[in-house]
């Protein structure tokens, strides 16, 4: 029963990163964020209001206030007032 | 919010290792002091700035790609030493993100500062304070560091994924050059390689010989010794082992049709044991030569592969043997014929000693460093050896034949297989012989291992089948240990078994296709990374379906399942049993605890299997339109079945009517109530009808209840003493009520007859029954006591003016065909007044 139990945990445990990040723009403005993934770097535009799932094994992303943040890409960032909140 | 549910409770689950983690990220900031960075003018008593750390993990990743960047340079044409510097490069990768994900908190607090901080004044307005000036540019430079910082980690992470690229790119090419490398086959290259053959031989003679003079002259104690010592060991090995498992193998003659499961083992360790035998042997033999110092820079990879191959030979050809057993048709663990086992042993054993010989001669080269034409030569020897030995292979005929025909011949194989024997086998030749010598060789080597990988996988499986097999368990050791120890049944072993066989299955996939891909050049991290991919992400167009997630969530929902099913016993066998709890609520209790726990268990299940709830709310709508159709029943039904816990109208081992369905509830469940009639028969009565029914309940607030017996008399009994009879008679009964004390009724007249009812109370309605045919009895005893009229309906038909006696002589007969199909009609609709039925016969008149 406790190697069952256990069994369980890790199962558990491992579907955790199978997250990706997921940005939300909490702006009334469309936000445009570069986000560095592997070796390329994309813009990408966030509706107002809507989430985008990136990076699910890390990144790079330069938020409009113009600052830089790495992800490992299992966080929730909200983008609030041009800048990132990460939950 | 469910996925934030989830999300909290793996954030839980991982909470240990995170919260161990924490501190030490933190110490080292705390650590260190704020040595002169150049944002660190700032006073001393603010934080110390955190990129002094990451700065420092930062240098230390360059220094890192710089190294390994050399390395592959290095290592351009070293396929292993690739796919490692590759390993470490991704790790240096996601250290840079890392690092800059630890300086995110600090970030975070500049952000907040500033943001208390404000806007600098506009102009014109009051000047603020030094100071808030001051702090707000430090802050700002420190921002500006950070980012700066990142946007270096930023660029390092993109350099290391375009390292990672490019080691990729580099092995790929490097795979096919040495894949389809063309050499060009000629008598001449065999001429110098006829030629380096000769002097290999002679180096190799010269260097063993010198080698073994050497040891001879100067180290003999340390070479015999070694020598002695590691057969010690493999003798102390043999004799362990043999004590052990002789009795397991050797006794075969015993057994003339043994199980699968006993030719499994028996072949498992019959292999296992010979070749943990070699492998101590070697291990020993050159674990102590190493350490006497006996052996040379030259001649111990020679001696290394020489007992490497001991070993796999060994290995090889005990594993052919015990799965082919070709002497012995009874232990043979495939089902082949015995002329085939007989050359397919043979046969396996050649390709395995030439892939091994093979192996070796390539070691000697290289130790001897003899010229590249002698490798394509053996190459090509092995390659069309190879090839023949497979093309020979097809003309075996190992399927076993049907019973009517000769066993020992056995059938070819089927087309199919046979052919893909000549072709590969043709291929291998042609490839050899056209010039592609590393492909034939590549190729050569796959086949036999590849092939001996599936034949074990295939046993494996087999191994699994056998065991899923009815009652193939409970005939083992571990069946009859587990019978034992667990006292399991018959079934619940069966069950065990299919689990175990389920089990094997899944190991062997999860371990032999790893090993397949292995061997074709894959490499750990790869696999891993598809496996990752292929467990958490399959994509099928823009849907994303996660199988841990599903794995995840049906796994929460059992544990939820179980919880509830643990806490619904708890509480209704410790907590509402001691405080004396209404049974019926107990039920409803338990049941709406078990509706609530499954419910959302099933939430948490679904969220964690990654579908978003709110796009359930679609499917709610679609199915609101279906309730609407045709789920409307159902679904009143079970809405009726929550109002009945709720209500409790009747509880489980109630006796209630509805309609025309009278009997005891037996279970109340989703949609129906179970109820189980008087002649056992169980009628499952939609829960709607409960509520939109009248329903009776003979036992709801008690089983306190009223029966009745009606008695028929003759005109010439006098009434009155005909009552106080009744009433005596019902006294009299031990199981009739004192209070309410039963009432005699002079109920109505007919033409030829009084009726009375004798109506008595009993404590438990249920005995009714019971209570009314003892009743019954003895009304019909004592009025034939007293020479009293009947106490039934007479048939004026029949005899209308029968003497007493004689009337009751032909009632007698009667009697019992009279009353009991009375007896059973009233029982059946308990609401109606059972006088009625009984004295139908007689009452109709006189309600005319």
């Amino acid at each position: 029963m406790k190697q069952v139990f256990s069994a369980c945990l890790v199962v558990v445990a491992l579907a955790h990163p199978a997250l990706s990040a997921n940005i939300t723009n909490k702006d009334p403005d469309p936000a445009v964020l570069v986000i560095v993934e592997g070796d390329n770097r994309m813009e990408v535009a966030i509706a107002a209001g809507s989430t985008e799932a990136v990076c699910p094994s890390g990144c790079f992303i330069t938020t409009p206030s113009g600052d830089r943040i790495g992800l490992e890409g299992s966080e929730n960032v909200d983008i609030v007032k041009g800048s990132a909140v990460i939950n | 919010m469910m996925s934030r549910f989830s999300i909290l409770l793996a954030a839980l689950l991982l909470a240990a290792p995170v919260l161990a983690q924490q501190p030490q990220q933190a110490q080292p900031t705390a650590q260190q002091p704020a040595n002169g960075n150049a944002q660190a003018a700032a006073p001393a008593q603010s934080q110390p700035p955190a990129q002094d750390q990451a700065t420092a993990q930062l240098d230390q990743a360059t220094k890192d790609l710089k190294r390994l960047s050399a390395a592959v340079d290095g290592a351009r044409d070293d396929d292993n030493r690739l796919a490692d510097i590759k390993v470490e490069v991704d790790a240096v990768g996601k250290r840079i993100i890392a690092t800059s994900v630890a300086t995110r908190p600090r970030l975070d607090e500049i952000k907040a500062r500033l943001a208390e901080l404000g806007d600098p004044p506009a102009e014109g307005a009051p000047p603020e304070a030094d100071v808030v000036t001051q702090e707000r540019k430090r802050l700002t430079a420190e921002r500006g560091a950070i980012n700066a910082l990142t946007g270096n980690a930023e660029n390092l992470s993109i350099q290391a994924t375009k390292l990672s690229n490019s080691i990729t790119a580099i092995r790929r090419d490097l795979f096919s050059n040495a894949l389809f490398k063309h050499t060009d086959i000629s008598w001449g290259m065999f001429g110098d390689a006829v030629g380096s053959i000769s002097a290999e031989y002679q180096a190799l003679s010269r260097s063993i010989g010198s080698w073994l003079t050497f040891a001879w002259n100067y180290k003999r104690f340390a070479l015999l010794s070694s020598i002695f010592l590691s057969l010690c060991a493999a003798f102390v090995l043999v004799s362990g082992t043999r004590r052990l498992f002789y009795p397991l193998i050797r006794n075969k003659a015993d057994v003339s049709e043994p199980g699968y499961i006993t030719r499994l083992t028996v072949a498992f360790w019959s292999t296992m044991v010979p070749t943990l035998v070699m492998v101590v042997f070697s291990a020993s033999s050159y674990f102590f030569l190493n350490t006497f110092n006996v052996l040379r820079s030259d001649i111990a990879p020679l001696i290394l592969v020489a007992l490497g191959l001991g070993v796999v030979l060994v290995f090889v050809s005990q594993l052919a043997r015990a799965v082919l057993s070709p002497r012995e048709p009874a232990w043979r663990l495939v089902n082949v014929s015995d002329h085939g086992a007989a050359l397919l042993f043979p046969a396996i054993l050649a390709m395995a000693v030439v892939n091994g010989f093979d192996y070796f001669l390539a070691t000697v080269s290289e130790v001897l460093s003899s010229p590249v034409v002698l490798t394509v030569a053996r190459s090509f020897v092995a390659t069309i050896v190879i090839g023949l030995i497979l093309m020979a292979m097809a003309l075996i005929r190992p399927m076993v034949p049907s019973p009517d025909e000769p066993q020992s011949r056995g059938k070819p194989w089927p087309r199919a297989i046979s052919l893909s024997f000549v072709v590969t086998g043709g291929g291998l030749i042609l490839a050899a012989l056209s010039g592609y010598v590393g492909l034939g060789r590549f190729i050569a080597t796959q086949i036999v291992i590849t092939g001996a990988i599936f034949v074990t996988m295939y046993i494996g499986m087999l191994t699994g089948k056998a065991i899923a097999k009815q009652n193939a368990l409970a005939g083992t050791i571990v069946g009859r240990y587990l019978e034992r120890r667990f006292g399991m049944e018959q079934i619940a072993l069966d069950q065990t078994g299919l689990a175990f066989g389920l089990g094997i299955y899944a190991l062997v996939i999860l371990f032999f296709v790893p090993l397949i891909l292995l061997q074709w050049g894959f490499q750990i991290a790869d696999i891993e990374s598809w496996a990752y991919r292929f467990l958490t992400e399959i994509k099928i167009g823009s849907i994303t379906i996660s199988i841990v997630g599903i794995g995840a969530g049906i796994l929460l929902f059992a544990i939820g399942y179980f919880v509830t099913r643990w806490f619904q016993r708890w509480l209704d066998g410790s907590v509402m049993a001691r405080s004396r709890v209404d049974a019926g609520v107990r039920n409803s209790v338990k049941t709406g605890v078990g509706y609530l726990g499954v419910g959302l268990a099933g939430l948490v299940g679904i969220s964690a299997a990654g579908l978003d709830l709110s796009n359930l709310a679609l499917v709610a709508g679609a199915l609101s339109l279906g309730v609407g159709f045709g789920l409307q029943n159902i679904v009143s039904n079970f809405v009726s079945g929550l109002i009945l816990l709720v209500e409790r109208p009747f509880k489980v081992g109630d006796w209630v009517v509805t309609g025309t369905t009278e009997g005891f509830v037996r279970r109340i469940s989703v949609r129906a109530t179970e109820i189980e009639t008087f002649q056992r028969q169980t009628i499952m009565v939609p829960n709607s009808l409960f509520i939109n029914a009248s329903v009776g309940n003979w036992t709801h607030r008690n089983k306190l209840g009223r029966t009745d017996i009606p008695v028929v008399v003759g005109y010439d009994a006098a009434p009155r003493r005909i009552m106080d009879m009744l009433m005596e008679i019902a006294e009299s009964h031990p199981l009739v009520l004192k209070t309410p004390s039963p009432v005699a009724v002079f109920s109505s007249f007919a033409d030829a007859t009084m009726t009375f009812e004798l109506r008595v109370y009993l404590a438990d309605i249920v005995n009714g029954t019971g209570v009314r045919n003892e009743l019954r009895l003895a009304i019909f005893e004592r009025f034939r006591e007293e020479g009293l009229a009947k106490p039934f309906t007479a048939e004026p038909e029949v005899e209308p003016e029968e003497p007493i006696d004689e009337a009751f002589e032909a009632a007698d007969e009667e009697d019992v065909p009279l009353l009991r199909p009375a007896e059973e009609a009233a029982q059946r609709s308990g609401t109606k007044r059972r006088p009625r039925r009984i004295v139908g016969l007689a009452s109709e008149p006189s309600e005319g």
